[in-house]
């Protein structure tokens, strides 16, 4: 017996009827892990993450925990907590006897209940609304008894699909901190589905970036914002995104708007690229690119200007104290080392 | 201001003419049935009289008692009622999470049977149940009420069963419940109201019936919407016994009525609400 929580895809693929979800999905999750499915709406992060839970079948591949081989194992037999986005309360129970359902489930007595439920209930703050009905309660108290109905069984493993999408900003930003804490906190291995590239960043140890049912990228936050292996990724991580303007490529050099910008890589030749340059790694260099600044958008302590550079929109983030004006025209550069390449034909990362 | 209370008064008043309308045969019955043979004959009829339980105490003691009619309708409906829905909710169930094709057309047809003027299959019924020795029994009254109680329980029910996310479902799933618990623990509740509805439609209808339980009942089954016609005969009518047994007869209705407002209320209102918007 390894691990708890520790889950394998091996070559999983889903398809209904000619469609194909999933097109053989080929992954791990290690114990004790915060792991995102991130990616764009319908491309497969649901449909993974309920054939882990075992309310959906593969069409082939085979799912292990824990080293065991559970694609054909019950789903109430895979000792695993999910969160649904619409949180799927009981409406007829109150909150307590939500919370107390999952153990009520697996035979444990009232002496054993009682107390797991305040115990659960305290560490998403809801104790005070235990004798409270579902519908009596805001958007976020609902999803805190969701999180506690799920944490108190101390299942291995811990799913969320999608389980802020519901919430206002501001309470998604409180929540998405106490998230982590908890799972960090309870230790257990966390699958969490999101589209929301920040959330994944913010929340994952590592993650997998989902486009059209294919994994494109496996990685921690990091790796993956450092060295996206795709247009398609470079384009969705990141707020604002990365720029990828085409341009030509010459022995180490690009060309951008008729002006010449070192990149770090060794390839030798010319050809087309598409080159990726973050809206943060732009500066200001008087032998930079001339650019003017068609928009500022003020976020307060960073700014984003739209600069038109010959051409081509190019989003920059700059601090507070060298916003320019609109109007002005400026001139931008950034280091080889935070110059991207792309391949436009395959869209792979050079 | 006074533009407002004139409407008052209009709704009111309208509201007054048709509560009238509707109350009047039951407040005629309920004075009848108080009254004796005499005064019940009077023309202009009286108003004010001496009541008596009379007419009560014959229809249901005498020599030609109604008790035993009644406990055929009871045994009737309850019956109907409880076979109805042991075999709809599973059914509604079933069908509301069931996906196949034709299924709005399969919920139309349901009610074009529903919608069959009752004497065009009330011959063959008759002849069925002839042919099977089921004539004036109730396992062949409760059968025939059942072919029309489940189709219309089950159109009912199954719209109830379909505002029931199928992720709470799966949720219960997930927290180790098996099928039969998740319906009765997560689904059944939820769907109470629904279920308090179709009960009283369906013991209402069988208690109600009178068309086929006149052809298909007889000496040893005879409910009472049937035998209050032995107080009508060719040389006289017995209004006072006709009026007793009619209040009789209305009373389990006015008690379900009652007990069950609150949910049909609620499950009409819902229902129509939501039947709106369905797909
Ligand atoms: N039961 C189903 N029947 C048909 N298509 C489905 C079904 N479930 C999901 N899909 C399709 O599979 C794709 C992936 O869905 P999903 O995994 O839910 O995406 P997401 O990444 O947004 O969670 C979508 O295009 C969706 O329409
Ligand atoms: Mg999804």
């Amino acid at each position: 017996m390894s691990g708890r929580g520790q889950v394998s895809f091996r070559n999983i693929a889903r398809t209904y009827g000619n469609f194909a979800a999933l097109k053989g999905v080929d992954f791990d999750i290690r114990e004790g892990e915060f792991f995102a499915l991130l990616g764009p709406s319908g491309s497969g992060k649901s449909t993974t993450l309920r054939i882990l839970a075992g309310l959906d079948a593969p069409t082939a591949g085979q799912v292990l925990i824990d080293g065991q081989d559970v694609t054909a194992v019950d789903a109430r037999d895979r000792d695993i907590a999910m969160v649904f986005q619409s949180y799927a309360l009981y409406p007829h129970m109150t909150v307590a006897q939500n919370i107390a359902f999952p153990l009520e489930m697996s035979g444990h007595s009232k002496a054993e209940i009682g107390p797991a439920v305040h115990d659960a209930a305290r560490k998403v703050k809801i104790e005070h609304l235990l004798d409270r009905k579902p519908g009596q309660l805001s958007g976020g108290q609902q999803q805190r008894v969701a999180l506690a109905r799920a944490i108190v069984r101390k299942a291995k493993l811990f799913l969320l699909d999608e389980p802020l999408s519901n919430l206002d900003a501001k309470l998604r930003l409180e929540t998405r901190a106490e998230l982590k804490k908890l799972q960090r906190a309870l230790g257990v291995t966390a699958v969490y589905v999101t589209h929301d590239q920040e959330e994944a960043m913010t929340l994952a140890d590592r993650m997998a970036v989902f486009m059209g049912g294919e994994i494109q990228q496996i990685g921690t936050p990091a790796e993956v914002f450092a060295k996206p292996n795709s247009i398609d990724i470079a384009g969705f991580i990141g707020n604002p995104p990365m720029n990828l303007i085409p341009a030509r490529y010459v022995d180490g050099d690009v060309t951008i708007g008729g002006h010449r910008l070192k990149t770090d890589s060794t390839l030798t030749g010319e050809r087309d690229v598409v080159v990726g340059l973050r809206p943060g790694a732009l500066r200001a260099a008087s032998d930079g690119v001339p650019a003017r600044v068609d928009l500022i958008e003020d976020l307060g302590d960073t700014a984003i200007l739209d600069l038109d550079c010959a051409g081509t929109l190019l989003r920059m983030r700059v601090s507070d104290i060298e916003i320019p004006n609109e109007g002005d025209t400026i001139k931008v550069t950034a280091r080889p080392q935070d110059v991207h390449l792309f391949d436009p034909a395959t869209k792979a990362r050079l | 201001m006074t533009g407002k209370r004139l409407r008052i008064i209009a709704v009111m008043a309208v509201s007054l003419i048709f509560l009238l309308a509707w109350a009047f045969p039951i407040l005629w019955s309920v004075l009848n049935s108080l009254k004796t043979d005499q005064d019940v004959l009077a023309y202009p009829p009286k108003l004010l009289f001496a009541p008596t339980l009379d007419a009560y105490r014959d229809v249901l003691f005498g020599s030609s008692s109604i008790l035993p009619n009644l406990v055929s309708s009871m045994i009737i409906s309850v019956g109907t009622t409880i076979i109805t829905m042991v075999m709809a909710v599973p059914a509604a169930y079933a069908l509301a999470r069931l996906r196949f094709r034709g299924k709005k057309a399969a919920g139309f047809y349901v009610l074009v049977t529903q919608m069959l003027p009752p004497v065009g299959i009330i011959i063959p019924y008759f002849m069925i149940l002839r042919n099977i020795g089921w004539i004036d029994t109730y396992q062949g009254i409760i059968l025939i009420y059942l072919s029309f109680s489940l189709p219309f329980a089950i159109w009912l029910l199954v719209s109830y069963f379909e505002d029931i996310p199928f992720e709470m479902e799966e949720a219960a799933y997930l927290d180790g419940a098996s099928r039969m618990k998740t319906l009765w623990r997560i689904i059944i509740p939820q769907v109470r109201g629904g279920i308090a509805v179709t009960v009283v439609f369906v013991f209402l209808n069988a208690w109600n019936e009178f068309l086929f339980a006149v052809v298909l009942s007889g000496n040893t089954v005879r409910p009472v919407t049937v035998a209050m016609f032995n107080f009508v005969s060719v040389e006289q009518t017995l209004w006072t016994k006709l009026a007793a047994v009619s209040v009789l007869a209305m009373l389990p209705v006015i008690i379900l009525g009652v007990v069950a407002q609150k949910h049909i209320v609620k499950g009409l209102t819902v229902g129509a609400v939501k039947g709106g918007g369905r797909r």
